[in-house]
Protein backbone atom coordinates (compact mmCIF):
# COMPACT_ATOMS: atom_id res chain seq x y z
CA UNK A 1 0.00 0.00 0.00
CA UNK A 2 2.45 2.23 0.99
CA UNK A 3 6.24 1.37 -0.62
CA UNK A 4 9.12 3.72 0.40
CA UNK A 5 12.15 3.36 -1.46
CA UNK A 6 16.03 4.64 -0.77
CA UNK A 7 14.30 7.99 0.51
CA UNK A 8 16.72 11.03 0.86
CA UNK A 9 15.51 14.48 2.24
CA UNK A 10 17.99 17.50 2.43
CA UNK A 11 16.48 20.44 5.07
CA UNK A 12 18.79 23.80 4.35
CA UNK A 13 21.53 21.54 3.21
CA UNK A 14 21.75 19.03 5.64
CA UNK A 15 20.84 15.33 4.72
CA UNK A 16 18.19 14.53 7.28
CA UNK A 17 16.93 11.30 5.83
CA UNK A 18 19.93 9.24 4.09
CA UNK A 19 18.18 6.85 1.54
CA UNK A 20 15.36 5.25 4.08
CA UNK A 21 13.08 2.24 2.67
CA UNK A 22 9.86 0.62 4.34
CA UNK A 23 6.44 -0.56 3.71
CA UNK A 24 3.02 -0.66 5.04
CA UNK A 25 0.34 -3.20 3.77
CA UNK A 26 -3.41 -2.81 4.55
CA UNK A 27 -4.36 -3.65 7.58
CA UNK A 28 -0.61 -3.41 9.10
CA UNK A 29 0.51 -1.46 12.20
CA UNK A 30 4.31 -0.75 11.31
CA UNK A 31 6.14 1.90 14.03
CA UNK A 32 9.27 3.70 13.16
CA UNK A 33 11.27 3.84 16.28
CA UNK A 34 13.96 6.25 16.73
CA UNK A 35 15.26 9.10 19.08
CA UNK A 36 14.42 12.95 18.49
CA UNK A 37 16.02 13.92 15.61
CA UNK A 38 16.14 10.45 13.89
CA UNK A 39 14.02 11.78 11.00
CA UNK A 40 10.87 10.42 12.01
CA UNK A 41 8.59 13.95 11.37
CA UNK A 42 10.55 14.56 8.00
CA UNK A 43 9.62 11.07 6.89
CA UNK A 44 5.68 11.91 7.69
CA UNK A 45 6.11 15.37 6.12
CA UNK A 46 7.75 14.15 3.17
CA UNK A 47 4.81 11.64 2.56
CA UNK A 48 2.95 14.58 3.00
CA UNK A 49 4.51 16.45 0.42
CA UNK A 50 5.23 18.92 2.53
CA UNK A 51 9.22 18.45 1.81
CA UNK A 52 10.61 17.47 -1.40
CA UNK A 53 12.77 14.75 -1.46
CA UNK A 54 16.19 14.42 -3.18
CA UNK A 55 15.92 10.87 -4.46
CA UNK A 56 14.03 8.04 -4.17
CA UNK A 57 10.64 7.10 -4.76
CA UNK A 58 6.93 7.34 -2.82
CA UNK A 59 4.58 4.93 -4.04
CA UNK A 60 1.04 4.77 -2.54
CA UNK A 61 -1.32 2.25 -4.15
CA UNK A 62 0.62 2.20 -7.12
CA UNK A 63 0.79 6.29 -7.78
CA UNK A 64 3.98 7.89 -7.05
CA UNK A 65 3.36 10.78 -4.39
CA UNK A 66 6.43 12.44 -4.97
CA UNK A 67 5.48 16.07 -6.46
CA UNK A 68 1.72 15.90 -5.33
CA UNK A 69 0.29 19.08 -3.66
CA UNK A 70 -0.06 18.29 0.37
CA UNK A 71 -3.90 18.55 -0.64
CA UNK A 72 -3.58 16.04 -3.02
CA UNK A 73 -1.93 13.37 -0.77
CA UNK A 74 -4.45 14.17 1.75
CA UNK A 75 -7.61 13.33 -0.73
CA UNK A 76 -5.85 10.01 -2.19
CA UNK A 77 -6.41 8.68 1.25
CA UNK A 78 -3.65 9.54 3.46
CA UNK A 79 -5.09 10.69 6.95
CA UNK A 80 -2.03 12.66 8.76
CA UNK A 81 -1.99 13.24 12.83
CA UNK A 82 1.19 15.55 13.38
CA UNK A 83 2.48 15.39 16.53
CA UNK A 84 2.39 19.41 16.99
CA UNK A 85 -0.59 20.90 18.46
CA UNK A 86 -3.39 19.54 16.37
CA UNK A 87 -6.77 20.74 16.86
CA UNK A 88 -8.52 24.20 15.36
CA UNK A 89 -8.89 26.29 18.23
CA UNK A 90 -11.53 28.20 16.54
CA UNK A 91 -13.67 24.92 15.16
CA UNK A 92 -15.94 23.48 17.37
CA UNK A 93 -14.89 19.25 17.82
CA UNK A 94 -17.80 18.49 15.66
CA UNK A 95 -16.40 20.77 12.94
CA UNK A 96 -12.70 19.61 13.50
CA UNK A 97 -13.77 15.70 12.65
CA UNK A 98 -16.54 16.81 9.96
CA UNK A 99 -14.06 19.00 8.05
CA UNK A 100 -11.95 16.05 6.16
CA UNK A 101 -15.54 14.88 4.92
CA UNK A 102 -15.66 18.10 3.00
CA UNK A 103 -12.38 17.98 1.94
CA UNK A 104 -12.45 14.41 0.27
CA UNK A 105 -15.73 13.42 -1.56
CA UNK A 106 -16.58 10.27 -2.77
CA UNK A 107 -16.32 6.34 -1.01
CA UNK A 108 -18.45 6.49 1.70
CA UNK A 109 -20.70 8.77 3.23
CA UNK A 110 -20.10 11.81 5.25
CA UNK A 111 -22.45 10.23 8.35
CA UNK A 112 -20.99 7.09 8.48
CA UNK A 113 -17.44 8.35 8.67
CA UNK A 114 -18.06 10.97 11.52
CA UNK A 115 -19.75 8.11 13.21
CA UNK A 116 -16.95 6.05 12.66
CA UNK A 117 -14.33 8.21 14.15
CA UNK A 118 -16.81 8.79 17.31
CA UNK A 119 -16.84 5.01 17.67
CA UNK A 120 -13.50 5.07 17.72
CA UNK A 121 -13.26 7.61 20.73
CA UNK A 122 -16.83 7.80 22.04
CA UNK A 123 -15.36 9.98 24.74
CA UNK A 124 -15.26 13.04 22.09
CA UNK A 125 -19.24 12.93 21.83
CA UNK A 126 -19.44 15.04 24.98
CA UNK A 127 -17.37 17.15 23.94
CA UNK A 128 -19.10 17.60 20.38
CA UNK A 129 -19.93 21.34 20.75
CA UNK A 130 -16.86 22.65 22.85
CA UNK A 131 -14.23 24.36 20.98
CA UNK A 132 -10.73 23.26 19.75
CA UNK A 133 -8.79 25.42 22.57
CA UNK A 134 -10.97 24.07 25.52
CA UNK A 135 -9.14 20.32 25.62
CA UNK A 136 -6.71 18.81 27.65
CA UNK A 137 -3.42 17.43 26.10
CA UNK A 138 -4.98 13.72 25.73
CA UNK A 139 -8.62 15.06 24.37
CA UNK A 140 -6.71 16.90 21.33
CA UNK A 141 -4.98 13.70 20.44
CA UNK A 142 -7.58 11.87 19.81
CA UNK A 143 -9.74 15.12 17.95
CA UNK A 144 -6.28 14.67 15.88
CA UNK A 145 -6.62 11.21 15.57
CA UNK A 146 -10.69 10.67 14.91
CA UNK A 147 -9.81 13.55 12.46
CA UNK A 148 -7.59 12.34 10.37
CA UNK A 149 -9.55 8.70 10.63
CA UNK A 150 -13.25 10.85 9.32
CA UNK A 151 -11.01 11.37 6.05
CA UNK A 152 -11.61 7.45 5.48
CA UNK A 153 -7.84 7.38 4.63
CA UNK A 154 -6.44 3.84 3.50
CA UNK A 155 -3.06 4.93 5.11
CA UNK A 156 -3.13 6.46 8.36
CA UNK A 157 0.12 8.53 9.44
CA UNK A 158 0.99 8.90 13.30
CA UNK A 159 3.38 10.70 14.68
CA UNK A 160 4.19 10.23 18.52
CA UNK A 161 0.57 9.72 19.38
CA UNK A 162 1.10 9.03 23.33
CA UNK A 163 3.84 12.03 23.56
CA UNK A 164 3.15 13.91 26.51
CA UNK A 165 0.22 12.10 27.62
CA UNK A 166 -0.84 10.53 31.15
CA UNK A 167 -0.66 7.08 31.52
CA UNK A 168 -3.88 6.56 32.21
CA UNK A 169 -5.08 7.70 29.00
CA UNK A 170 -2.45 6.05 26.23
CA UNK A 171 -4.64 2.45 26.76
CA UNK A 172 -7.74 4.07 25.30
CA UNK A 173 -5.89 5.73 22.37
CA UNK A 174 -4.26 2.30 22.22
CA UNK A 175 -7.48 0.84 21.95
CA UNK A 176 -8.31 3.00 19.19
CA UNK A 177 -5.70 2.21 16.85
CA UNK A 178 -6.32 -1.56 17.33
CA UNK A 179 -9.91 -0.85 15.98
CA UNK A 180 -8.61 1.05 13.15
CA UNK A 181 -6.21 -1.87 12.34
CA UNK A 182 -9.31 -3.81 12.08
CA UNK A 183 -10.75 -1.70 9.54
CA UNK A 184 -8.14 -2.62 7.22
CA UNK A 185 -6.29 0.33 6.91
CA UNK A 186 -2.75 0.62 6.96
CA UNK A 187 -1.15 2.29 9.70
CA UNK A 188 2.58 4.10 9.80
CA UNK A 189 3.58 5.22 14.24
CA UNK A 190 6.07 7.19 14.77
CA UNK A 191 7.45 5.77 18.35
CA UNK A 192 10.90 7.30 20.76
CA UNK A 193 10.46 4.92 23.34
CA UNK A 194 9.77 0.91 22.52
CA UNK A 195 8.21 0.07 25.28
CA UNK A 196 5.12 1.75 24.10
CA UNK A 197 4.66 -0.33 20.72
CA UNK A 198 1.73 -1.77 21.18
CA UNK A 199 2.58 -5.60 21.17
CA UNK A 200 -0.05 -6.49 17.95
CA UNK A 201 2.53 -4.27 15.50
CA UNK A 202 2.92 -6.14 12.68
CA UNK A 203 7.04 -4.79 12.15
CA UNK A 204 8.88 -1.72 13.40
CA UNK A 205 11.82 0.10 11.98
CA UNK A 206 14.40 1.51 13.97
CA UNK A 207 15.52 5.02 12.80
CA UNK A 208 18.81 6.48 13.58
CA UNK A 209 20.35 9.75 12.46
CA UNK A 210 18.46 8.83 9.03
CA UNK A 211 19.06 5.69 8.59
CA UNK A 212 17.19 2.40 9.05
CA UNK A 213 19.59 0.46 11.41
CA UNK A 214 16.94 -2.68 12.44
CA UNK A 215 13.95 -3.91 10.91
CA UNK A 216 12.14 -6.56 13.17
CA UNK A 217 9.30 -7.27 14.94
CA UNK A 218 8.31 -5.79 18.90
CA UNK A 219 9.22 -8.29 21.39
CA UNK A 220 12.24 -9.76 19.55
CA UNK A 221 15.71 -9.35 21.35
CA UNK A 222 17.22 -6.13 20.02
CA UNK A 223 20.95 -5.79 19.26
CA UNK A 224 22.57 -3.76 21.95
CA UNK A 225 23.55 -0.97 19.60
CA UNK A 226 19.26 -0.86 19.30
CA UNK A 227 18.33 -1.35 22.55
CA UNK A 228 20.39 2.24 22.79
CA UNK A 229 18.21 3.90 20.69
CA UNK A 230 14.47 2.40 20.90
CA UNK A 231 14.62 2.84 24.97
CA UNK A 232 14.44 6.76 24.26
CA UNK A 233 17.77 7.36 25.95
CA UNK A 234 16.27 5.61 29.32
CA UNK B 1 -28.18 35.44 22.80
CA UNK B 2 -28.56 33.80 19.61
CA UNK B 3 -32.24 35.10 19.30
CA UNK B 4 -30.90 38.49 20.75
CA UNK B 5 -28.65 39.13 17.75
CA UNK B 6 -31.80 38.36 15.45
CA UNK B 7 -34.21 40.63 16.63
CA UNK B 8 -30.96 43.16 16.88
CA UNK B 9 -30.09 42.41 13.07
CA UNK B 10 -33.84 43.06 12.69
CA UNK B 11 -34.43 45.85 14.17
CA UNK B 12 -31.44 47.76 13.05
CA UNK B 13 -32.94 46.36 9.36
CA UNK B 14 -36.24 48.21 9.94
CA UNK B 15 -34.33 51.54 11.76
CA UNK B 16 -32.60 51.61 8.50
CA UNK B 17 -35.68 51.73 6.34
CA UNK B 18 -37.10 54.43 8.79
CA UNK B 19 -34.44 57.04 8.93
CA UNK B 20 -35.77 59.00 6.42
CA UNK B 21 -38.79 59.76 7.47
CA UNK B 22 -37.13 60.29 10.94
CA UNK B 23 -33.89 62.52 9.42
CA UNK B 24 -33.03 65.27 7.44
CA UNK B 25 -31.93 65.21 4.09
CA UNK B 26 -28.36 65.52 4.95
CA UNK B 27 -28.40 62.87 7.54
CA UNK B 28 -29.57 60.04 4.66
CA UNK B 29 -26.93 61.54 2.36
CA UNK B 30 -24.63 60.42 5.43
CA UNK B 31 -25.83 56.85 5.65
CA UNK B 32 -25.97 56.41 2.25
CA UNK B 33 -21.95 56.03 2.26
CA UNK B 34 -22.11 53.79 5.58
CA UNK B 35 -24.68 51.58 3.94
CA UNK B 36 -22.05 51.38 0.85
CA UNK B 37 -19.07 50.69 2.98
CA UNK B 38 -21.02 48.57 5.09
CA UNK B 39 -21.40 46.53 2.33
CA UNK B 40 -17.79 46.54 1.08
CA UNK B 41 -16.33 45.37 4.58
CA UNK B 42 -18.66 42.79 4.63
CA UNK B 43 -16.36 41.19 1.20
CA UNK B 44 -13.06 42.82 3.26
CA UNK B 45 -13.68 40.97 6.62
CA UNK B 46 -14.46 37.73 4.29
CA UNK B 47 -10.24 37.97 3.87
CA UNK B 48 -9.85 39.82 7.32
CA UNK B 49 -11.47 38.40 9.80
CA UNK B 50 -12.38 34.81 8.27
CA UNK B 51 -9.48 34.26 6.60
CA UNK B 52 -6.46 35.92 8.46
CA UNK B 53 -5.19 38.01 5.58
CA UNK B 54 -5.09 41.33 5.95
CA UNK B 55 -5.50 43.63 3.05
CA UNK B 56 -3.66 47.07 2.65
CA UNK B 57 -5.01 47.23 -1.43
CA UNK B 58 -8.95 46.58 -1.07
CA UNK B 59 -9.52 50.12 -2.13
CA UNK B 60 -8.63 48.98 -5.40
CA UNK B 61 -11.87 46.95 -5.78
CA UNK B 62 -14.15 50.61 -4.57
CA UNK B 63 -12.25 52.41 -7.27
CA UNK B 64 -12.98 49.30 -9.53
CA UNK B 65 -16.74 49.39 -8.83
CA UNK B 66 -16.86 53.49 -8.85
CA UNK B 67 -15.01 53.69 -12.09
CA UNK B 68 -17.31 50.68 -12.96
CA UNK B 69 -20.33 52.74 -12.49
CA UNK B 70 -18.77 55.89 -14.47
CA UNK B 71 -17.75 54.11 -17.42
CA UNK B 72 -20.82 52.07 -18.05
CA UNK B 73 -23.36 55.21 -17.27
CA UNK B 74 -21.35 58.27 -18.52
CA UNK B 75 -19.27 56.86 -21.48
CA UNK B 76 -21.54 53.58 -22.60
CA UNK B 77 -24.47 54.93 -21.87
CA UNK B 78 -26.00 51.59 -19.58
CA UNK B 79 -28.52 52.68 -17.58
CA UNK B 80 -29.64 49.75 -15.66
CA UNK B 81 -28.28 49.78 -11.47
CA UNK B 82 -28.39 46.29 -11.70
CA UNK B 83 -26.48 45.59 -14.78
CA UNK B 84 -23.71 48.48 -13.36
CA UNK B 85 -23.76 45.96 -10.51
CA UNK B 86 -22.77 42.96 -12.01
CA UNK B 87 -20.83 44.43 -14.89
CA UNK B 88 -18.31 46.63 -12.14
CA UNK B 89 -18.28 43.79 -9.80
CA UNK B 90 -17.28 41.21 -12.77
CA UNK B 91 -14.43 44.03 -13.59
CA UNK B 92 -13.56 43.70 -10.04
CA UNK B 93 -13.09 40.08 -10.14
CA UNK B 94 -10.85 40.37 -13.05
CA UNK B 95 -8.87 42.75 -11.20
CA UNK B 96 -8.62 40.66 -8.65
CA UNK B 97 -7.76 37.00 -9.98
CA UNK B 98 -4.22 38.26 -11.23
CA UNK B 99 -3.26 40.22 -7.75
CA UNK B 100 -4.92 36.95 -5.55
CA UNK B 101 -2.90 34.66 -7.68
CA UNK B 102 0.03 36.54 -6.92
CA UNK B 103 -1.01 37.40 -3.45
CA UNK B 104 -2.46 34.52 -1.80
CA UNK B 105 0.89 32.76 -1.86
CA UNK B 106 1.93 34.51 0.65
CA UNK B 107 0.67 35.37 4.22
CA UNK B 108 0.61 38.46 6.83
CA UNK B 109 2.87 41.24 6.02
CA UNK B 110 3.92 40.02 2.45
CA UNK B 111 0.71 39.50 1.55
CA UNK B 112 -0.15 43.19 3.10
CA UNK B 113 2.59 44.85 1.47
CA UNK B 114 2.06 42.81 -1.76
CA UNK B 115 -1.83 44.30 -1.93
CA UNK B 116 -0.80 48.09 -1.05
CA UNK B 117 1.44 47.39 -4.20
CA UNK B 118 -1.05 46.45 -6.56
CA UNK B 119 -3.24 49.38 -5.02
CA UNK B 120 -0.88 51.99 -5.73
CA UNK B 121 -0.34 50.73 -8.85
CA UNK B 122 -3.84 51.22 -9.87
CA UNK B 123 -4.34 54.98 -8.27
CA UNK B 124 -1.11 55.62 -10.16
CA UNK B 125 -2.97 54.30 -13.32
CA UNK B 126 -5.92 56.10 -12.75
CA UNK B 127 -4.00 59.51 -12.04
CA UNK B 128 -1.62 59.73 -14.82
CA UNK B 129 -3.81 58.21 -17.87
CA UNK B 130 -5.70 60.92 -18.26
CA UNK B 131 -7.21 60.19 -21.51
CA UNK B 132 -8.52 56.96 -20.33
CA UNK B 133 -9.47 57.97 -16.80
CA UNK B 134 -10.00 61.74 -16.46
CA UNK B 135 -6.72 62.11 -14.26
CA UNK B 136 -7.53 63.96 -11.34
CA UNK B 137 -10.82 65.11 -12.20
CA UNK B 138 -11.91 61.38 -12.88
CA UNK B 139 -15.15 60.35 -14.26
CA UNK B 140 -18.69 62.00 -13.85
CA UNK B 141 -21.21 59.20 -12.83
CA UNK B 142 -24.92 59.68 -13.83
CA UNK B 143 -28.00 58.93 -12.49
CA UNK B 144 -29.21 55.00 -12.58
CA UNK B 145 -32.40 53.07 -13.32
CA UNK B 146 -33.83 51.07 -10.45
CA UNK B 147 -35.43 47.94 -11.65
CA UNK B 148 -35.80 49.59 -14.85
CA UNK B 149 -37.65 52.89 -13.36
CA UNK B 150 -35.75 56.30 -14.16
CA UNK B 151 -37.74 58.30 -11.47
CA UNK B 152 -37.33 61.25 -14.06
CA UNK B 153 -39.80 63.36 -11.58
CA UNK B 154 -36.89 63.33 -8.67
CA UNK B 155 -34.27 65.64 -8.67
CA UNK B 156 -31.03 64.31 -8.08
CA UNK B 157 -31.35 64.82 -3.99
CA UNK B 158 -34.70 63.15 -3.45
CA UNK B 159 -33.76 60.03 -5.91
CA UNK B 160 -30.75 60.06 -3.33
CA UNK B 161 -31.86 60.14 -0.51
CA UNK B 162 -35.70 58.16 -1.90
CA UNK B 163 -35.34 55.09 -4.08
CA UNK B 164 -31.95 55.01 -4.31
CA UNK B 165 -31.40 54.67 -0.66
CA UNK B 166 -34.01 52.11 -0.23
CA UNK B 167 -32.32 49.95 -2.56
CA UNK B 168 -28.93 49.65 -1.14
CA UNK B 169 -30.36 49.31 2.41
CA UNK B 170 -32.18 46.42 0.53
CA UNK B 171 -29.13 45.30 -0.90
CA UNK B 172 -27.22 45.19 2.39
CA UNK B 173 -29.62 43.26 3.84
CA UNK B 174 -29.11 40.66 0.49
CA UNK B 175 -25.21 40.90 0.31
CA UNK B 176 -25.50 40.79 4.30
CA UNK B 177 -27.40 37.17 4.23
CA UNK B 178 -25.51 35.79 1.19
CA UNK B 179 -22.28 36.49 2.96
CA UNK B 180 -23.54 35.07 6.61
CA UNK B 181 -24.43 31.71 4.42
CA UNK B 182 -21.18 31.88 2.77
CA UNK B 183 -19.10 32.32 6.11
CA UNK B 184 -21.21 29.36 7.89
CA UNK B 185 -20.81 27.22 5.03
CA UNK B 186 -18.13 24.32 5.09
CA UNK B 187 -16.22 27.00 2.74
CA UNK B 188 -16.11 30.01 5.34
CA UNK B 189 -15.41 27.38 7.96
CA UNK B 190 -12.22 26.12 5.59
CA UNK B 191 -11.30 29.70 5.60
CA UNK B 192 -11.33 29.95 9.41
CA UNK B 193 -9.00 26.38 9.68
CA UNK B 194 -6.44 27.76 7.08
CA UNK B 195 -6.56 31.09 9.10
CA UNK B 196 -5.58 29.12 12.17
CA UNK B 197 -2.79 27.12 10.43
CA UNK B 198 -2.37 26.62 6.66
CA UNK B 199 -0.25 23.27 6.59
CA UNK B 200 -2.56 21.74 9.16
CA UNK B 201 -5.26 22.36 6.76
CA UNK B 202 -4.05 21.28 3.84
CA UNK B 203 -2.61 17.93 5.28
CA UNK B 204 -6.51 17.37 5.61
CA UNK B 205 -7.26 18.35 2.16
CA UNK B 206 -8.38 21.58 2.55
CA UNK B 207 -7.08 23.64 -1.18
CA UNK B 208 -5.68 26.78 1.12
CA UNK B 209 -4.69 28.64 -2.08
CA UNK B 210 -7.61 28.21 -3.93
CA UNK B 211 -10.00 28.89 -1.47
CA UNK B 212 -8.08 32.06 -0.33
CA UNK B 213 -7.99 33.00 -4.27
CA UNK B 214 -12.28 32.64 -4.27
CA UNK B 215 -12.64 34.29 -1.19
CA UNK B 216 -10.24 37.60 -2.38
CA UNK B 217 -12.50 37.48 -5.34
CA UNK B 218 -15.75 37.40 -3.68
CA UNK B 219 -14.41 40.09 -0.98
CA UNK B 220 -12.98 42.17 -4.52
CA UNK B 221 -17.06 41.50 -5.64
CA UNK B 222 -18.13 43.41 -2.26
CA UNK B 223 -16.00 46.44 -2.50
CA UNK B 224 -16.89 47.19 -6.31
CA UNK B 225 -20.94 47.37 -4.91
CA UNK B 226 -19.48 49.33 -2.23
CA UNK B 227 -17.78 51.67 -4.51
CA UNK B 228 -20.61 51.82 -7.50
CA UNK B 229 -22.92 52.95 -4.71
CA UNK B 230 -20.05 55.49 -3.18
CA UNK B 231 -19.74 56.73 -6.79
CA UNK B 232 -23.73 57.28 -7.53
CA UNK B 233 -24.28 59.17 -4.03
CA UNK B 234 -21.07 61.88 -5.26
CA UNK B 235 -21.82 61.72 -8.69
CA UNK B 236 -18.36 61.48 -9.28
CA UNK B 237 -15.22 58.45 -8.73
CA UNK B 238 -12.55 59.79 -8.40
CA UNK B 239 -8.74 58.64 -8.13
CA UNK B 240 -8.63 59.47 -4.19
CA UNK B 241 -11.08 55.97 -4.31
CA UNK B 242 -8.19 53.96 -4.78
CA UNK B 243 -5.60 55.73 -2.48
CA UNK B 244 -3.71 53.34 0.36
CA UNK B 245 -4.90 55.85 2.83
CA UNK B 246 -9.01 54.61 1.95
CA UNK B 247 -7.28 51.29 1.91
CA UNK B 248 -6.42 51.94 5.39
CA UNK B 249 -10.04 53.76 5.82
CA UNK B 250 -11.61 50.06 5.32
CA UNK B 251 -8.96 48.31 7.88
CA UNK B 252 -9.84 51.09 10.73
CA UNK B 253 -13.62 50.69 10.18
CA UNK B 254 -13.17 46.95 10.70
CA UNK B 255 -10.36 47.14 13.72
CA UNK B 256 -13.13 49.84 14.71
CA UNK B 257 -15.96 47.65 14.93
CA UNK B 258 -14.22 44.36 15.57
CA UNK B 259 -12.99 42.08 12.86
CA UNK B 260 -13.77 38.99 15.20
CA UNK B 261 -17.24 39.26 14.89
CA UNK B 262 -19.99 39.02 11.73
CA UNK B 263 -21.43 42.44 12.77
CA UNK B 264 -18.11 43.98 13.98
CA UNK B 265 -17.39 45.72 10.48
CA UNK B 266 -20.99 46.62 9.89
CA UNK B 267 -21.24 48.53 12.96
CA UNK B 268 -17.64 49.94 11.97
CA UNK B 269 -18.85 51.56 9.07
CA UNK B 270 -21.35 53.44 10.75
CA UNK B 271 -19.76 54.73 13.79
CA UNK B 272 -16.73 55.68 11.37
CA UNK B 273 -18.55 57.70 8.95
CA UNK B 274 -20.50 59.67 11.70
CA UNK B 275 -17.56 59.94 13.78
CA UNK B 276 -15.60 61.43 10.81
CA UNK B 277 -18.69 63.55 9.53
CA UNK B 278 -18.87 64.74 13.66
CA UNK B 279 -15.44 65.43 14.04
CA UNK B 280 -14.48 67.41 10.41
CA UNK B 281 -17.45 69.79 11.36
CA UNK B 282 -16.51 70.52 15.05
CA UNK B 283 -12.41 70.68 14.60
CA UNK B 284 -9.99 70.39 11.73
CA UNK B 285 -7.60 68.42 13.92
CA UNK B 286 -10.29 65.37 12.88
CA UNK B 287 -6.95 63.41 12.02
CA UNK B 288 -5.79 63.61 15.50
CA UNK B 289 -9.01 62.51 17.25
CA UNK B 290 -9.51 59.75 14.47
CA UNK B 291 -6.07 58.78 15.73
CA UNK B 292 -6.39 58.66 19.11
CA UNK B 293 -9.54 56.76 19.15
CA UNK B 294 -8.04 53.66 16.95
CA UNK B 295 -5.41 53.95 19.76
CA UNK B 296 -7.80 53.37 22.39
CA UNK B 297 -9.50 50.61 20.69
CA UNK B 298 -6.55 48.82 20.00
CA UNK B 299 -5.39 48.91 23.09
CA UNK B 300 -7.99 48.60 25.36
CA UNK B 301 -10.40 46.91 23.11
CA UNK B 302 -9.21 44.69 21.16
CA UNK B 303 -12.28 43.27 20.13
CA UNK B 304 -13.71 46.38 19.00
CA UNK B 305 -17.56 48.05 19.54
CA UNK B 306 -18.97 45.28 19.04
CA UNK B 307 -16.68 42.73 21.49
CA UNK B 308 -17.40 45.81 23.92
CA UNK B 309 -21.46 45.37 23.56
CA UNK B 310 -20.87 41.79 23.80
CA UNK B 311 -18.43 41.94 27.13
CA UNK B 312 -21.31 44.26 28.53
CA UNK B 313 -24.29 41.91 27.78
CA UNK B 314 -22.84 38.85 29.35
CA UNK B 315 -21.90 41.21 32.74
CA UNK B 316 -25.54 42.08 32.68
CA UNK B 317 -26.59 38.88 32.99
CA UNK B 318 -24.57 37.60 34.94
CA UNK B 319 -26.19 40.01 37.76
Amino acid sequence: MLAIQNLAVDIQGSLILRGISLEVGPGELVCLVGRNGAGKTTTFRTIMGYLRPVSGTIGFRDKSLVNLPTYRIAQLGVGYSPEESQVFADLTVAENIELPTWTRKGGRPAKERIDLAYDIFPKLRQYAHRDGDQLSGGERKMVSIARALALDPQLLLLDEPFEGLSPAIIPSIIGGIASIQKLGHGILMAESNVHHIPEFADRIYVLERGEIIYQGKPGDTYPPEVMKVVTGGA
Amino acid sequence: MRTAVGVLVLASLAALFALPSVLSAYYITLVLPAVAYAIALLGFNLLFGYTGLLSFGHALYVAVGAYGAAVLSSKLGIKSFELVLLLSGAAAVAAAIPVALLSVRYEKIFFGILTLAFGMLFHSFLFKFYDITGGDTGIRVLRPSLFGNEFKDLDKTAFLVGPFYYYCVGLLAVLGFVMWRIVHSPFGLHLVASRENRRKSEYLGVRVRFFRLIAFSISAFYCAVGGAILAINTGQADPELAYWTHSGELVFMAVLGGFANFFGPLVGAFTFIFLKSELMGITQFWRFWLGLTLIVIVVLFPRGLVGLGQDLWTRLHRQ
